[in-house]
């Protein structure tokens, strides 16, 4: 770092620990949701014929709470923590900051009032009313002025990956969020999208996946690479690398969107050109990835001792796979196999879990021990088993469904001599019945991974705050 | 390949992916050019650098 550390800087931190705590709560509700609609599938009593519990009202809410409640609150605690720390500076505005932490609040208190009801705009991953998109565009913004305003103020000369990584996110959902969500209001929660027919499914697809590539996997990488070299204590691989990985996947992810309309309306040549450029995505992905792991050169025997490192690592295999897996889900032969089967769900669940979540735990678990001045979490071991948990669970999950996935789009395409469907719908759907169970008993292992990290969490802000109050000096940090 | 039916949007289209193909070869030559390695690389262990206490301001 450039500048000079002669007076110690005040950062804005108090609004970074709310978000850390929040997510960390967002993760518990986010995913046991999940478990409820996974138990649903696989047992239908649980719908109880209760509308506002069905899996088509609950299953928005569940992606909803993940990818917007805690996987927000994560990119906004970890945007503004590197970005103070990596420019030396405090935020531009902290009230601006607190402007954000309880107006994404709000948002997700709306989502959990009007999905149950059943009020959606019917698009995935963008469910909400009009009127919520426009108090999520202005809430994105302000977090995004925010983050843009103190890289413009920061007291170093060279703005680091991470920082980048994080204002293309800003940049482009802001635009993909936009354009996706221009609707016509017919009342104060319903809407018509401006777009009709197989427009409407392309723009759709476009945020869809640009909202995987920009926000969970680029706003995420921007997590990566400060705190694999912060936890490993070792620099960068490459910073080379890095800079080739962001500017290759910005320019390329906008591209991806049509291969999740193989064979349907759409003109042959954009769900082809989407599969290319899917396949050319394994590049830079991977070269991202290989750069993350082998940052720990020198250092692996750390894996043995330090818990929180092992989440890095591993969400680093997780990226890997899914950057692998899903290019090649995009190839039109494997796709006809793949598309509207659970394939496509253990997929992005193994993004999900595996990657997005697992390196989001890593760097909780860091910043709660920076940002309370504390040198261990209440209990390490808690750490390991929450570890392990979510390592199987995203195992056992992401197998389930890649088993029930391929079994039904075998069953689905299989004929007799006579040109016949061998198999009945209802017959895939009762062949399913194992794995669905089987689903559910993974993410509720994840979830209580999740349970425990909550309160060892809670146990370790706790603790500090006691030896604080007690005026014992608190473990250097 | 009829350039007189191309549309407006066409040319969009056209000109996008050439600013994208040709941003993308500019950064490869940008980024492993010999001459700037050590620029680049100079900033390898910059999230390393900020070791200090994190300070908020608040009674400790």
């Amino acid at each position: 770092m450039e500048a000079t550390q002669a007076t110690p800087v005040k950062y804005d931190m108090e609004v970074v620990r709310w978000f850390t705590i929040a997510a960390a709560i967002y993760a518990v509700v986010g995913t046991l949701v999940g478990v409820y609609i996974a138990s649903e599938l696989a047992f239908p009593f649980l719908n109880f014929d209760i509308p506002y519990i069905t899996f088509g009202r609950l299953r928005p809410l569940h992606t909803n709470a993940v990818i917007f409640a805690f996987g927000g609150c994560v990119l906004m605690a970890t945007g503004f923590y590197m970005v103070q720390r990596t420019g030396a500076t405090k935020l531009w505005s902290n009230g601006l900051a607190w402007f954000t932490f309880w107006g994404w609040n709000l948002i997700i208190v709306l989502a959990v009032i009007t999905l149950p009801l059943g009020m959606s705009e019917g698009k995935e991953y963008a469910e909400l009313p009009w009127i919520v998109d426009i108090l999520i565009a202005v809430v994105w913004l302000s977090f995004g002025l925010n983050h843009i305003m103190t890289v413009a103020i920061r007291k170093t000369s060279h703005i680091y990956v991470s920082n980048w990584f994080t204002m293309a996110m800003i940049v482009m959902i802001t635009y993909l969020h936009v354009v996706n969500s221009l609707a016509i209001p017919v009342s104060l929660t319903n809407s018509y999208s401006i777009f009709s027919g197989v427009q409407d499914a392309m723009v759709q697809w476009w945020w869809g996946h640009n909202a995987v590539g920009f926000y969970l996997t680029g706003g995420f990488l921007g997590i990566m690479y400060y705190f694999v070299p912060k936890q490993s204590g070792r620099p960068v691989f490459s910073y080379r690398l890095s800079v080739l990985h962001f500017w290759a996947l910005t320019f390329g992810y906008v591209w991806l969107g049509a291969h999740h309309l193989q064979y349907t309306a759409l003109p042959d040549w954009t769900g082809s050109l989407g599969a290319a450029v899917s396949l050319a995505m394994i590049i830079p992905s991977w070269g991202g990835a290989m750069n993350g792991m082998m940052t720990l050169s020198g250092a692996w025997d750390k894996l043995r001792t330090d818990y929180i490192l092992r989440f890095l690592v591993v969400s680093l295999a997780f990226y890997a796979m899914s950057t692998f897996e899903g290019p090649v889900m995009s190839i039109k032969t494997v796709n006809a196999l793949s598309h509207y089967t659970d394939w496509t769900v253990g997929h992005v669940h193994s993004g999900a879990l595996g990657w997005m979540a697992m390196v989001a735990y890593g760097a909780m678990y860091h910043m709660v021990k920076k940002l309370w001045g504390v040198e261990k979490m209440y209990s390490d071991s808690l750490v390991n088993v929450h570890f392990w948990l979510a390592t199987i669970g995203t195992v056992v999950y992401v197998v389930a469904m890649w088993v029930s996935g391929i079994m039904q789009g075998l069953m689905w395409r299989d004929y007799d001599e006579y040109g016949t469907l061998t198999y009945t719908f209802v017959e895939s759907v009762s062949a399913m019945h194992p794995y669905y169970a089987m689903r559910a008993a993974g993410g509720l292992i994840f979830n209580i991974g999740t349970i425990i990290a909550l309160f060892n969490i809670v146990m370790t802000v706790r603790q500090a705050s006691a030896l604080r109050s007690s005026g014992a000096v608190p473990a250097k940090a | 390949m009829d350039v007189a039916a191309m549309t407006t949007n066409d040319w969009l289209g056209v000109f996008f992916v050439l600013v994208a193909a040709f941003g993308m070869v500019a950064v490869y030559v940008m980024v492993f050019r010999p001459a700037n390695k050590a620029t680049f690389e100079s900033q390898r262990s910059m999230a390393l650098d900020d070791e200090d206490p994190i300070n908020m301001g608040e009674k400790r």
